[in-house]
C-alpha cells in the first residue's frame, strides 16, 4: 500500500452542511476502495485565487490515507462525477507503508480527537473507537428544535436560583 | 613605454546567495503552506529563477513543483486578479 493525501475544493456557495456530507460520502469511497483512512482535515472555506466556475469561495479539504493504486483511480472518478468538487489533487507521499506505524498513527489521532469524552474509558479496539465516532455523529445530527430546547433550558437556569 | 594598462572592470560586489531550504532544514517545501512559496514568486505570479533567488538545484525542483500545485487547487495565482470592473 502507499501513501496518499488528496485535496479537494468544494464549491464555496454551497452550506456547510452539504460539504460536511460530501467528507463523509469521499471518506466512505476511499474505505470501500480498500483505502485505510488515516485522518481527514477540514481546512474549511477559503477565498479562491482565482475564479473557478465563477465563484470565489472554495471549501477545502485534505484526506490522509493509504491505499493502492486503484484506490486513487475511483476516487478520482468519484470526484470527477461530482460536479460540486471543483478541484482535486491527490499526492503520493510513500511508496511503501509499515502497517504497525500506521495503525499507531490512526489511534493517536482518534485519541486527540476524543480526549475530552472518553476519559478513562478504555478502547483498544479500533472498531469500537469507529462506533463511537458515528454515535457522536448521531448525536450532532438533532434536529434544530431539540438543541434550541436544550439553549433555553440553559438559558432558564440562571433564573431558577 | 609599456601600454596603459586596460581600465580594470568594473567591480562587482556578488553577495553569496544560499539555498534558503538547505540552510534552514525545517523549512518543508509544500504545497499547502503558501506563504512560504509566495515568497518565490513575482507580484506577477511568476516563479523566481534559481539565479536570482539562489536555492539549489534540488530545492528549486521541488519548490516549483509546490507552487504549481498550489496554483491549481486556487491556493495561489497563476496571474494577478485582473481589477473589477
Amino acid at each position: 500500500m502507499r501513501r496518499y493525501e488528496s485535496v479537494w475544493v468544494v464549491n464555496g456557495d454551497l452550506p456547510d452542511e452539504e460539504a460536511k456530507a460530501i467528507i463523509d460520502k469521499f471518506s466512505r469511497i476511499i474505505t470501500s476502495q480498500g483505502g485505510v483512512l488515516v485522518g481527514v482535515e477540514d481546512w474549511g472555506r477559503k477565498k479562491l485565487a482565482y475564479k473557478i466556475q465563477g465563484t470565489l469561495r472554495g471549501y477545502y479539504v485534505a484526506a490522509d490515507f493509504a491505499g493502492e493504486p486503484a484506490t486513487v483511480k475511483e476516487l478520482e472518478r468519484n470526484y470527477r462525477i461530482d460536479d460540486r468538487i471543483i478541484r482535486y489533487l491527490t499526492i503520493k507521499k510513500a511508496d511503501h507503508i509499515d502497517p504497525a506505524a500506521l495503525q499507531e498513527e490512526i489511534a493517536a489521532r482518534s485519541k486527540s480527537h476524543q480526549v475530552g469524552e472518553l476519559e478513562g474509558a478504555a478502547q483498544p479496539e479500533g472498531v469500537s473507537e469507529s462506533e463511537a465516532v458515528e454515535s457522536a455523529a448521531e448525536g450532532a445530527a438533532l434536529s434544530p428544535q431539540d438543541s434550541s430546547l436544550v439553549e433555553s433550558a440553559t438559558a432558564s437556569l440562571p433564573q431558577e436560583d | 613605454m609599456p601600454v596603459m594598462p586596460r581600465r580594470r572592470r568594473k567591480q562587482f560586489f556578488v553577495r553569496r546567495k544560499v539555498c534558503r531550504f538547505c540552510v534552514d532544514t525545517n523549512l518543508l517545501i509544500e504545497y499547502k503552506d503558501v506563504n512560504t512559496l509566495r515568497q518565490f514568486v513575482t507580484e506577477r505570479g511568476k516563479i523566481i529563477p534559481r539565479r536570482i533567488s539562489g536555492n539549489c538545484a534540488r530545492h528549486q525542483r521541488q519548490l516549483t513543483r509546490a507552487i504549481k500545485q498550489a496554483r491549481l487547487l486556487a491556493l495561489m495565482p497563476y496571474t494577478p486578479q485582473a481589477p473589477v470592473a
